[in-house]
């Protein structure tokens, strides 16, 4: 080798200064010399699992301060006599102490306990889960049965302890709500910071993540945390970490799965089949002397139905079979959805370079007939090369590209439409012409329209392209000092085309004059026709870099301290340009095909921008006494183009943590405790974190609109207020993690125990609101309300059973936590819901988001608890009784009694929420996991329901109830209309009223799957894994909430405020999945 | 090692810029400051008046629509010209009377659970009701405009003029001012309280000093006034009609509408200050004085050649989406949202071309609604959108971009009628002033087409009812309808309209003598929307109608 270099040298740079070669090979030569003269041990460290090689352990030779670190195959060499103990240890697995040897290899088995995980976020730098002071969570996705709609945040649900994770719309592509601590900001939502690898991800949806890309998710929801990514990490964050190509041979991985889904409908939502309109001796429904008649040319009933619900003599018990006739709506609409899900992934590692290429294919199609697909394509690829000796070079790269057809979104418009249909309309038939009716006159209902009317006229086209491409460059020096920079863009443009055909020779359309589109302001049959086009752009950028320098006292300085500390250093930046762009064109051509540039009038509606810079130093400062405590403090301090008007001023954000791991003491270890709680760590931590204003919120424009072919100025509804301040959250927690040591034998032989409690308070929270209208102008953003959230959050890890054929754990997820509004600056706020006619009201000392409505009364002399008299006068109480479904009512007119007033509904949120999930596994061929979830003291608003009572559409209405006839005092039986309509009009029409406020709890086996690895059973040489895995999702939920699904929520996804409002929401679906996952 | 550290520091460098990148400029609007010029103060005095007055609100709703369907629509279905199923914003209770007593007696009561206009009223008019609260729509577009007006008036004092600076000064001025009066005359024909708003946009304040309607009509009175002395100091005429011609959106240069004359906006002027004297004062408690100055207004007000102040849609609803007419409307067999009150067309005469030309019948059973949502707004008949075609007659409804007009301030009609009533009381209902009232009222009723044969009364009483009919008709939809009822003193609980056709009971049985007894507020609350906001200040006038 000697000789080689030497060669080399003189064949190559001979021309080059041959001082500079003599030092070099002066240097090599001293080097090469103390390589001769030191004993050189060598070996490999890998995971005793599955044999795969482990980077990054370190190696220790005892007694000296010479160390090693394995490389990325798993290999080390370190100066060392043959023979010398080494201690092998690295994070997550059990630590070993061996001879040192030319072929050290070592296996390491993996440490079971939860409480041994490492994890990043949050602390910056990898450390374990023992020597953390707050709370983080971790998911190994790796192992998981995938959701059917192959996404991150699905899988998620129920996984997290202290976060509520709810699937709150059943459609195809739909996103959920996350709260993970509390309500911090009523304008900014719940939605926690993204991040892939250390970098922030904005602009792509959460749940248009491949599941497949990631092999982990950690999720740290406390502020201590939080600060470390500054003002936008106060709802906490979630992290993801990518899959990485592992040493060995090329790894393909195939999976496929096929899913069946079905809209749940738990409370049995159905329509009345019998009704109270005017009828002849016949029994068909007449208006006058006329009698109802549809015309098939027109698609329209001859007259209006007849009948007055609050009539006493109105009962719903007439059958609908004589020129009307009962058509069930949902089997009429709803559909047998399917998710197809494919995916190939081909990953490995070879000499300075690893690598994972994957793509993934999720297809699913809605519930509803003929409203379109989703599909979503996502390419991945992760990309790491060591460049130099411990430089690396990373690149992640995901592409998703997502075409939605879903002519209904969220579905709530065709679900919505069906609710308000009286049952006798049949929307499948259609006009001499073979065209659908649009609306087929008042009597089917007002609010009624037909979805296949939408269908045939109107498609949309949804395009949309994320990138989401890091970049890591890593240095780590020999020793002290690791630098790391990334770099993440994160783009998405998204392309919407909502098509609306001519209607003009529509017979029903036109005799209707019902025609649909959008835009349109003159919508008649002639001006029909019409193509929206709407552009969305999001260009995010993250540039982060860090530089962390690490000092052991007692390896670095020879100190007899066991000391460890960390310093990190971090500059963070990053960038938003949003835009986005929106054109009509209407009044379509007489021909076909034809496009927006042949529209006769052809407008931009839209045509805006917003940018967001912000920047920041972070300087955190950690020190760990050996395994005992550990504690640290930080400051994050940010600029960001928010605060530019006022100077640029920086805003600063604290942060600091410590932990005592009591049981490493020896009073502990000796004790006796030890032997059931093996770990014991106490810890608390605080931190602060924020939310800047919202782009325009301090500026003062006017605007400008078209009045004719003029550009004019106006005034903007919603002026900017230059003296916004950002919001700030802080947090303290307080919590203990434990191990426990539990009996000897196969079961129950570990477990763990994480709880924590948190307190948080956020002030200068930020919200439009209303001013008085005398000042010209409607809301101005301020900094109205302080809020003030507390909480749990626990989880209990147990291994059931561990034996050498089976393993089956067990955890239990906990979370509890309230928010209450604890400061309103200025008068009252309100904010706008979809709860009957009472909005959301946000008063200080009040749970945030909770209702005002009416009460009905359940007993005749019920108190007014605001004046401590009955509702009903002593003296009339006699008129009312309690009838025989258990409201109060008139005995005279049967109608329900309520308050006059409205009262507050209480704190509809959660009181606490729990899952628990099941993992058994036989000797790695079959696993059968399952997870049931339970949410506790929920409440919905049931608008749907209210809806469904205003034309009697809904089938209670055919539930006889008994109440006394007060000229007889014989109770009578009958489906008393005027009981269900007066329920719609108690207080007053739509209003909001107890009655449709409905206990939300609900216990829902959430998933239950089995798999099955045939490669291991038959030992087929060429197959790694050949597994097939059935799964169910939502098959069982136990609920009182009489709506389609107790989990849905109609307010915009992940509102602060507006989360107890079913309002047609798309139920979740029950699934079935049957997958196979092939591995080469 | 050097390398690594070099490219550590250049990719550091390259993204460490100065601050000034964090100077992100708000590019979505122009700043204020781009209304400081000529150009700017005229542009903004029309998109503002326009926009802000009659379009762009905080709650909105598609169903009653924008000022001139909804806020107007409300006095319509106070006024009994239409009724309304629909709950939205309760406006199938605002118009609900308290009680219908049918041709055989029996009684419809109103069936909502809160079941007088009165306690409607009071329990909506909260502020988290947001927009649900009817009252607040009017008060919130006509301050507004008031607001707006102000911002005018400061900016063109201040602004700088290519030309003509007087006269184009004076003629902004006059625009502003009108626009103010006309606000003011809204907000005190309705609302019991208001204040008196001088603030401009910028200033974002405003005073909790509450003053009576009286006094808010004496504000808007005062604006009319300084108008027409803004109009006396226009001295070039060219100026005036190039600022006018810029003021006006030139779609609405069109039919009655266009660049008037200064003499023309003086008589525009005098028809609204008759206007708020008439609106305002039960007809039994009108003094002589108040009849002699309405002569002498609308002797001075609008002729039948005169523009005037007029609403068109156009293809992008810029201004208008539907008008109140455009609501009732339908081509075919449905109805539109807002159903044509019986009582509307009870008072067309036999064969008045108005009703020939524009009301279509429904099919028997159609227009039978849901009966526990009013008990009087069933109804044979709706509008034919664009009309029957009729050469010369009046059409009510046409959604057609740029079709159809409707008038937003004072009209000949209104003028015309005034100045009948008027003639009738100054006249002590001689011979002489019925033959010259009706003469008046043939004279509208040939304006909008109605080929009737020329009006005969032979008493007071007959004159009065010609009267009363040909304001029904000729008045409809342009959000007056309100006010006569008001001040013909037949919606206080107490009074009644006697006579009425009513499609009573499921079947839409036809009663022509029922007696409906409305039981309306005659002037609303201040709207708790402002009051949560800006509370009375000590010494305010009262904010609720003592009613």
């Amino acid at each position: 080798m000697l000789f080689f270099l030497f060669t080399f040298a003189n064949i190559h740079l001979n021309k080059i200064n041959m001082l500079k070669i003599k030092v070099i090979l002066a240097i090599l030569c001293v080097s090469l010399f103390s390589l001769v003269t030191q004993a050189q041990v060598k070996g490999k460290v890998t995971d005793a699992k599955d044999g795969s090689p482990i980077s990054g352990a370190s190696i220790n030779v005892k007694g000296k301060r010479t160390y090693a670190i394995s490389n990325s195959d798993g290999t080390f060499e370190v100066k060392a006599d043959q023979g010398a103990a080494l201690e092998i240890s690295y994070v997550g697995f059990n630590s070993q102490t061996v001879k040192g040897s030319s072929n050290t290899d070592v296996a390491l088995t993996q440490d079971s306990k939860s409480l041994s995980e490492i994890v990043v976020t949050g602390v910056g730098v990898a450390t374990s889960k023992k020597k953390i002071a707050f709370a983080v969570e971790s998911v190994n996705l790796s192992n998981q049965v995938k959701v059917a709609t192959g996404d991150v945040a699905q899988q998620l649900v129920g996984q997290i302890a202290g976060a509520q994770i709810s699937s709150t719309n059943g459609s195809p592509g739909a996103p959920l709500n996350i709260v993970l601590r509390g309500i911090n900001s009523i304008q900014g939502g719940t939605l926690p910071l993204i991040m892939i690898d250390g970098v922030e991800v904005r602009a792509t949806d959460f749940n248009s993540l491949d599941v497949n890309a990631y092999e982990r998710v950690e999720v740290v929801q406390g502020a201590a945390a939080a600060t470390l990514y500054g003002a936008q990490g106060a709802n906490g964050v979630i992290q993801l970490f990518s899959k990485k190509g592992k040493p060995g041979k090329p790894l393909i991985e195939i999976s496929s799965s096929v899913t069946s889904n079905e809209l749940l409908n738990i409370g049995g939502v159905s329509k009345s089949r019998f009704h109270a309109f005017a009828t002849n001796a016949n029994n068909e429904v007449i208006n006058g002397s006329n009698l109802l008649t549809f015309d098939p040319t027109n698609l329209e009933y001859s007259a209006n139905v007849a009948y007055s619900a609050l009539s006493v003599t109105s009962f719903a018990n007439k059958a609908y079979d004589k020129n009307l006739q009962f058509y069930d709506h949902y089997k009429m609409f709803f559909q047998k959805g399917y998710a197809f899900n494919n995916s190939v992934t081909i990953s490995g590692s070879k000499d300075k370079m690893d690598y994972l290429l994957s793509a993934s294919n999720n297809k699913q199609n809605s519930n509803f007939k003929n409203n379109g697909d989703y599909q979503r394509s996502n390419l991945t690829s992760n990309l790491g090369i060591e460049l130099a000796k411990n430089l690396t070079l990373r690149s992640s790269t995901q592409l998703v590209y997502t075409k939605n057809t879903l002519n209904d979104a969220t579905g709530r418009g065709v679900l919505y439409s069906l609710n308000n249909t009286r049952p006798f309309a049949n929307y499948d038939q259609k006009d001499l012409d073979g065209n659908y009716g649009a609306y087929f006159g008042n009597a089917v209902g007002v609010n009624s329209y037909n979805p296949n009317y939408v269908n045939q006229y109107s498609s949309t086209l949804d395009n949309k392209v994320d990138v989401v491409q890091n970049f890591n460059l890593n240095y780590k020096f020999r020793k002290y000092l690791e630098l790391d920079t990334k770099y993440g863009i994160n783009f998405q443009q998204q392309n919407v085309i909502y098509r609306y055909e001519d209607q003009e020779l529509n017979k029903n359309a036109v005799s209707q004059d019902y025609f649909i589109g959008n835009y349109n302001p003159n919508t008649s049959g002639n001006t029909t026709g019409e193509i929206d086009n709407i552009n969305y752009r999001t260009t995010f950028q993250n540039f982060l870099t860090t530089a962390t320098l690490r000092t052991d006292f007692e390896k670095d300085f020879g100190l007899k301290i066991p000391i460890k500390t960390s310093t990190q250093v971090a500059f963070d930046y990053r960038k938003n340009n949003f835009r986005q762009f929106y054109a009509y064109g209407y009044d379509a051509p007489i021909f076909t095909p034809w496009n927006a540039s042949q529209a006769g009038v052809y407008k931009v509606v839209a045509d805006r921008g917003t940018s967001f810079v912000t920047y920041g130093t972070l300087i955190n400062q950690r020190f760990d006494y050996s395994d005992i405590a550990g504690a640290s403090v930080g400051v994050r301090r940010d600029f960001s183009s928010l605060s530019y008007v006022e100077g640029g001023k920086a805003q600063s954000f604290p942060r600091g943590d410590a932990y005592v791991n009591i049981s490493n003491f020896n009073f502990w270890k000796g004790g006796k405790i030890n032997d059931v709680v093996n770990y014991f760590k106490i810890r608390a931590a605080y931190g602060e974190a924020g939310g800047q204003p919202g782009f325009g919120q301090r500026d003062i424009l006017l605007g400008a609109a078209n009045l004719g072919p003029n550009n004019v100025f106006t005034f903007p509804i919603t002026p900017g207020n230059k003296n916004v301040q950002i919001e700030v959250s802080k947090e303290t927690e307080l919590g203990f993690d434990m191990g426990l040591k539990l009996l000897s034998g196969k079961w129950l032989k570990n477990g763990s125990i994480s709880f924590t409690q948190w307190d948080r308070k956020s002030d200068n929270v930020l919200y439009n609101v209303d001013v008085a209208p005398s000042l010209g102008y409607g809301s101005a953003p301020q900094n109205a309300y302080g809020l003030g959230s507390n909480g749990i959050q626990a989880s209990l890890n147990l291994n059931v059973l561990t034996s050498k054929k089976f393993a089956w754990d067990f955890t239990t997820n906990f979370s509890k936590q309230t928010s209450k509004i604890t400061k309103v600056t200025g008068a009252e706020v309100v904010i706008t819901s979809a709860a009957g006619s009472t909005n959301y009201v946000l008063r200080e000392g009040e749970k945030i988001g909770q209702l005002y409505g009416y009460i009905i009364l359940k007993a005749v002399d019920q108190i007014n608890p605001k004046t401590g008299q009955p509702f009903i006068d002593k003296a009339n109480q006699g008129n009312f009784e309690v009838a025989s479904n258990g409201w109060v009512v008139n005995k005279t007119t049967k109608r329900p009694a309520n308050s006059a007033d409205k009262f507050s509904f209480g704190d509809p949120n959660p009181k606490f929420n729990m899952s628990f999930i099941n993992t058994i596994s036989f000797k790695n061929f079959a696993t059968f996991s399952m997870q049931l979830d339970w949410i506790y003291g929920s409440h919905l608003y049931n608008q749907t329901k209210s809806w469904m009572y205003r034309d009697g559409i809904s089938s209670n209405y055919a539930n006889p109830i008994t109440i006394t006839n007060p000229t007889t005092n014989q109770p009578e039986t009958q489906a008393y209309t005027a009981f269900y309509r007066g329920i719609y009009q108690a207080g007053s029409n739509n209003g909001t009223k107890d009655y449709f406020y409905e206990n939300a709890s609900f216990l829902r086996l959430r998933n239950i799957s089995a798999s099955f690895d045939l490669a291991k059973f038959t030992k087929l040489a060429f197959f790694k894994k050949t597994q097939l895995v059935l799964s169910g999702r939502n098959l069982i939920t136990k609920t009182k909430y009489t709506g389609y699904d107790p989990e849905v929520s109609s307010g915009s996804s992940n509102s602060s405020f507006d989360r107890a409002v079913d309002h047609n929401t798309i139920p979740n679906t029950r699934s079935y999945t049957v997958g196979f996952n092939i591995s080469l | 090692m050097k390398k690594i550290i070099i490219a550590f520091s250049l990719v550091l460098l390259t993204v460490v810029s100065c601050k000034k990148e964090l100077n992100i400029i708000d590019t979505n609007g122009p700043s204020p400051s781009a209304a400081a010029s000529e150009a700017g103060v005229i542009s903004l005095a029309q998109g503002t008046i326009y926009k802000n007055g009659f379009y762009d609100l905080k709650y909105s709703d598609g169903v009653y629509g924008r000022f001139w369907a909804g806020a107007t629509g409300f006095h319509e279905m106070m006024g009994d010209i239409i009724g309304v199923e629909a709950a939205n914003a309760y406006i199938n209770q605002i118009g609900c009377p308290n009680k219908v007593t049918l041709d055989n007696s029996s009684v419809l009561l109103n069936p909502s659970a809160i079941n007088t206009q009165y306690a409607l009223l009071r329990s909506v008019n909260v502020n988290s009701q947001s927009g649900g609260n009817p009252t607040y729509y009017e008060w919130a577009y006509m301050y507004n405009m008031i607001v707006a007006s102000n911002t005018i008036l400061n900016l063109s004092g201040k602004s700088a003029y290519t030309s003509e600076a007087v006269s184009k000064k004076a003629t902004i001025q006059a625009w502003a001012y009108f626009w103010k009066g006309y606000a003011y005359a809204r907000i005190g024909s309705i609302y019991y309280a208001g204040i008196k708003q001088n603030a401009t946009f910028e200033d974002q304040s405003t005073n909790g000093n509450y003053v009576s309607k009286e006094s808010i009509i004496a504000e808007s009175n005062t604006m009319f006034d300084n108008a027409a002395t803004q109009l006396g100091a226009v001295t070039s005429t060219t100026a005036y009609n190039e600022v006018l011609g810029k003021l006006i959106p030139s779609f609405l240069q069109t039919g009655k509408g266009g660049i008037f004359s200064k003499a023309e906006l003086l008589r525009n002027i005098y028809t609204m200050k008759a206007r708020n004297i008439l609106v305002n004062t039960p007809i039994a408690a009108m003094s002589a004085a108040q009849w002699s100055s309405i002569l002498m207004l609308t002797t001075s007000g609008i002729k039948s050649t005169d523009l005037i102040f007029t609403g068109r849609t156009d293809a992008n609803g810029d201004f208008l989406g539907t008008t109140i007419a455009d609501k009732v409307a339908s081509s075919a067999t449905a109805t539109g949202t807002y159903k044509l009150s019986e009582r509307w067309i009870q008072d067309f005469k036999t064969g008045d071309q108005r009703f020939a030309n524009n009301v279509r019948s429904l099919n028997p059973g159609i227009g039978n609604f849901n009966q526990d949502r009013g008990n009087s707004f069933n109804t044979r008949y709706t509008l034919k959108k664009a009309g029957y075609g009729i050469s010369g007659v009046i059409v009510y409804a046409n959604s057609d971009a740029g079709a159809n007009e409707i008038t937003l301030c004072g009209t000949f009609e209104e003028n015309e009628l005034m100045k009948a009533e008027a003639t009738l009381y100054v006249g002590g209902f001689s011979a002489a002033s019925i033959t010259s009232a009706m003469a008046m009222i043939d004279n509208v009723r040939n304006y909008q087409g109605a080929g009737l044969a020329p009006t005969l009364a032979a008493d007071a009483v007959a004159a009065k009812e010609e009267l009363r009919r040909e304001r029904r008709i000729a008045l409809a939809f342009k959000g007056l309808s309100f006010y006569d009822a008001r001040r013909m003193d037949i919606i206080d609980p107490s009074k009644s309209r006697t006579g009425c056709v009513v499609l009573a009971g499921t079947s839409g049985a036809l009663n022509t003598n029922a007696t409906i007894n409305y039981g309306f507020l005659d002037y609303w609350d201040v709207p708790d929307n402002e009051l949560a906001y800006n509370p009375a200040a000590a010494g305010s006038a009262p904010i609720k109608n003592p009613k």
